[in-house]
């Protein structure tokens, strides 16, 4: 078991209600003011902090200088901002899932924004506007087929491409800059940067069939 | 070459021709993607366009969908 399954592993455990199988329906007391609504608030607030810690150990990567009590820190950060936007929510679950899965993706996503936010908070966030052709492959055929093909989206790029696309494609992927962290620099939204980039392969992607580089069709997905 | 110029790498052109369509949004993912997880896990061959397709596109979802699916199955 690594450190972020044992980590998680170690809150799975509800001490607030019976386990899942035992209750499904604890969450239905969210909102009450008796006990057994303090008894589900509690219980709401352990699966987040278990779901937002896992999330923050899965990104630690992106935190080098942190400790484990500052990493623990942004987990519970995240699962309060969490409990609150589960609250805030909780008239819209329809029940097309469980209701911990549905949860478990407030804290998932938090942890992931807070994560983010602090690995990127004192780092300029690059906005380059043109791009340089990778180095050559390690053989004669290799080089051939890749320089044409990343020669081809380069100039797609620069010709098919808004200012506002490149910007956004060139962040993204090419920078790597998360998109939500693009979208708090820029003050857009998560929505309006991946429109932009689904927009822009679009472009690209066209651009290359008419110039015999890519097949109508199918995907090329890599990742 | 200027340093200021990043390096258009082969991953960054394959991740630049992912064919993303049929477009779904960031947050029409996050509607579905707590039901989404559990019907891949419930089937591994389950098969929703939209959602690949964004997920293919868009490595935060995609991480978030990771994340869920772990949790899930150590909730198993």
């Amino acid at each position: 078991m690594t450190t972020a399954e044992q980590e998680s592993a170690d809150v799975r455990t509800p001490t607030a209600g019976a386990t899942a199988a035992e209750d499904d329906t604890w969450w239905t007391h969210l909102g009450e003011d008796g006990p057994e609504g303090g008894l589900a608030l509690t219980r709401l607030h352990e699966l987040l902090v278990r779901a937002s810690r896992h999330q923050v150990w899965r990104l630690r990567g992106l935190l080098p200088g942190a400790d484990a009590d500052q990493i623990d820190d942004l987990a519970q950060q995240a699962a309060d901002d969490a409990l609150m936007s589960v609250l805030r929510k909780l008239p819209t679950f329809e029940g097309r899932s469980r209701f911990t899965t549905w949860a478990y993706k407030f804290a998932v996503l938090q942890a992931g924004v807070t994560v983010r936010s602090q690995a990127w908070r004192d780092r300029e966030v690059p906005l380059p506007d043109s791009v340089a052709l990778p180095d050559a492959g390690p053989s004669p055929a290799q080089m051939s087929e890749a320089t044409q093909l990343a020669r081809a989206v380069r100039d797609a790029i620069a010709t098919e491409l808004t200012p506002h696309q490149r910007r956004v494609v060139l962040a993204l992927v090419v920078e790597g800059v998360p998109i939500d962290v693009l979208a708090d620099r820029l003050g857009s939204s998560r929505n309006a940067l991946y429109k932009a980039l689904h927009d822009a392969r679009q472009r690209l992607r066209q651009a290359l069939v008419v110039n015999g580089y890519l097949d109508e069709s199918p995907s090329r997905s890599t990742s | 070459m200027n340093a200021n110029i990043p390096e258009l790498t082969h991953r960054a052109v394959d991740d630049l021709l992912i064919d993303t369509e049929p477009y779904l949004s960031c947050d029409d993912c996050f509607e579905r993607i707590d039901r989404y997880v559990e019907q891949l896990l419930a089937d591994p061959a389950h098969d929703d366009p939209e959602m690949a397709a964004h997920l293919a596109g868009c490595g935060v979802c995609a991480d978030e969908a990771q994340a869920m699916q772990e949790l899930l199955r150590q909730d198993a």
